[in-house]
């Protein structure tokens, strides 16, 4: 049974692939803050949809080339795959400050140029842990040249539960050692970033046949 | 005879563990979680035939036993090593840092005041109540409290790495830039300073920084010419210089050329790289695709 209904303006989806994702690129790297571009494939205009999600780094965030860099091939990624940059996201590494930082809110700022309802996402490392029955994220976004924080009721995560479980599997059997961030493809290029193969490995644990709509 | 072949299988088996471990010590690789796996199976199963190596490998265990939250195991190793050290300062330590792990700071930072107290050079003891003001978010201090070990010991490698590590945190690329200097001067051959250092300077923007930035990001190359950051940054900063309105037809010249150099460089890599991996297409097309809407014209 389908109870999906429009979204309502200001209002935004997070889709499981986006989330699992996010999630596990911060549980991969426990002592770094990392960060990456949220992405839509849903037109502009309205509510954003973010339907995936590029891991970009885990060292010197706040350094310029390899931002630009990475910045540039998603762009060009998304042209090719009709996709859109919506937003951000970062998880810093001190657990007990999710605030977004200065170079958090700079490139938030660059994507919200071509992007008028942008969001920021922050990743709350100290609620991550399975037993938290929400969602460890907040998010911002910008009104007039400052980024406030959302009502988290405008923040839409479908099945939150099974999306939840997904990503607990994803690590308990090892298999968040997959996700390739920007940084680790520098390290390795024939690694690839657009995550391809944990994509599947998602889309196979969240299909109908594992027992979740 | 089967009997034999049954043992000798497992001696094999735990050779191949310890000199594992070992690896991993003298690496000093933070790989916690199969630190924890294999050590704990040899203490649990091997431990007569370890002989003196047991007590390193304790400490070792120990600390990724933290790492991975299993208090349980860390305890057990601590104890063991206090039986058979009592009073050691490093061991010490090791209590200091199980404090650490369970964020009892307070109580960790006076364990290390105990350790200096009878003996204030110990480096060890100091470097950790730093890590405790970084842990706390307490970057300023942190970076207070650096500075002037690094004033008395101004050989650590490790603690010039960190104090850049925390400049660039503040955005104080300045600064950061003095730490990478001293760590280039010490270490010449290291690929991996001459690339930070040049991200450092290309962040900090303006021509000369961006020239400075490409020189080095050049030298990484040389160094290490498998280096993508550093093949990517000299694509960008030279890129950058060529296309400003403040160059000279000679400096935007050559500075085409490196970029049209690095192009190369890049594009053979990436095919190197895709060759006969289908997964690789988005990346490698995204490449070619990226280098040419980067690419500045010569006017």
């Amino acid at each position: 049974m389908s109870w999906r209904r429009w979204l309502a303006m200001g209002e935004v989806e997070l889709s499981c692939l986006a989330y699992v994702k996010m999630y596990l690129h911060a549980c991969l790297f426990p002592r770094c803050s990392v960060n990456g571009l949220l992405l839509s494939s849903s037109p502009a205009g309205g509510a954003v949809c973010v339907t995936d999600c590029v891991p970009l780094l885990h060292t010197h965030l706040p350094l310029a080339p390899i931002t630009q860099l990475a910045l540039t091939q998603v762009d060009v990624w998304c042209a090719q795959t009709q996709q859109r940059i919506v937003g951000y996201y970062q998880a810093n590494a001190c657990v007990s400050d999710s605030s977004p930082t200065p170079c958090a809110l700079k490139i938030a700022d660059k994507i919200a140029e071509q992007c008028n309802n942008a969001v920021l996402l922050m990743i709350d490392g100290g609620k991550m842990s399975p037993d938290y029955r929400v969602p460890p994220i907040v998010m911002y976004e910008r009104k007039d040249t400052r980024w406030t924080l959302k009502d988290k009721h405008t923040i839409m995560l479908r099945q939150w539960e099974e999306t939840r479980d997904i990503a607990s599997q994803l690590l308990d059997s090892g298999d968040h050692s997959l996700l390739v961030d920007f940084d680790s493809h520098l390290d390795d290029i024939t690694r690839d970033w657009t995550n391809q193969k944990l994509n599947a490995k998602i889309a196979e644990l969240a299909s109908p046949a594992n027992g979740n709509v | 005879m089967g009997h034999v072949k049954e043992i000798n299988v497992l001696i094999i088996v735990f050779t191949e563990m310890r000199d594992k471990l070992r690896k991993w010590r003298e690496d000093n690789h933070r790989n916690s979680e199969q630190i924890v796996d294999v050590g704990e199976e040899l203490i649990n199963e091997h431990a007569s035939k370890l002989g003196d190596d047991i007590w390193i490998i304790y400490e070792q265990v120990m600390i990724a036993a933290l790492d991975c939250s299993r208090d349980d195991l860390a305890w057990t190793c601590l104890q063991e090593l206090k039986k058979q050290f009592p009073g050691s300062q490093r061991v010490k330590r090791l209590a200091g840092m199980r404090l650490e792990a369970l964020e009892k700071y307070e109580d960790a930072s006076k364990q290390y005041d105990s350790i200096l107290q009878d003996d204030p050079t110990n480096t060890a003891a100091r470097k950790r109540k730093i890590s405790i003001l970084k842990a706390q978010g307490k970057s300023a201090e942190a970076i207070r409290e650096l500075n002037e070990y690094l004033e008395q010991f101004v050989g650590d490698q490790e603690a010039w790495h960190e104090l850049s590590e925390l400049y660039i945190n503040e955005h104080d690329y300045g600064k950061a830039a003095f730490c990478l200097e001293e760590l280039m001067m010490t270490n010449p051959h290291n690929h991996l300073y001459c690339e930070q250092y040049a991200e450092v300077k290309y962040t900090q923007g303006g021509l000369e920084n961006l020239e400075l930035s490409r020189k080095y990001f050049a030298q990484a190359l040389k160094l290490n010419n498998g280096n993508m950051r550093a093949l990517f940054g000299l694509y960008m900063s030279a890129s950058h210089i060529a296309a400003s309105p403040k160059v000279n037809a000679t400096v935007k010249k050559a500075n085409v050329k490196y970029a049209a150099w690095a192009t190369n460089q890049i594009n053979r890599a990436y095919q190197l790289a895709g060759r006969g991996t289908k997964e690789n297409k988005c990346s490698v097309k995204a490449v070619e695709e990226m280098l040419e809407s980067m690419q500045i014209t010569m006017s």
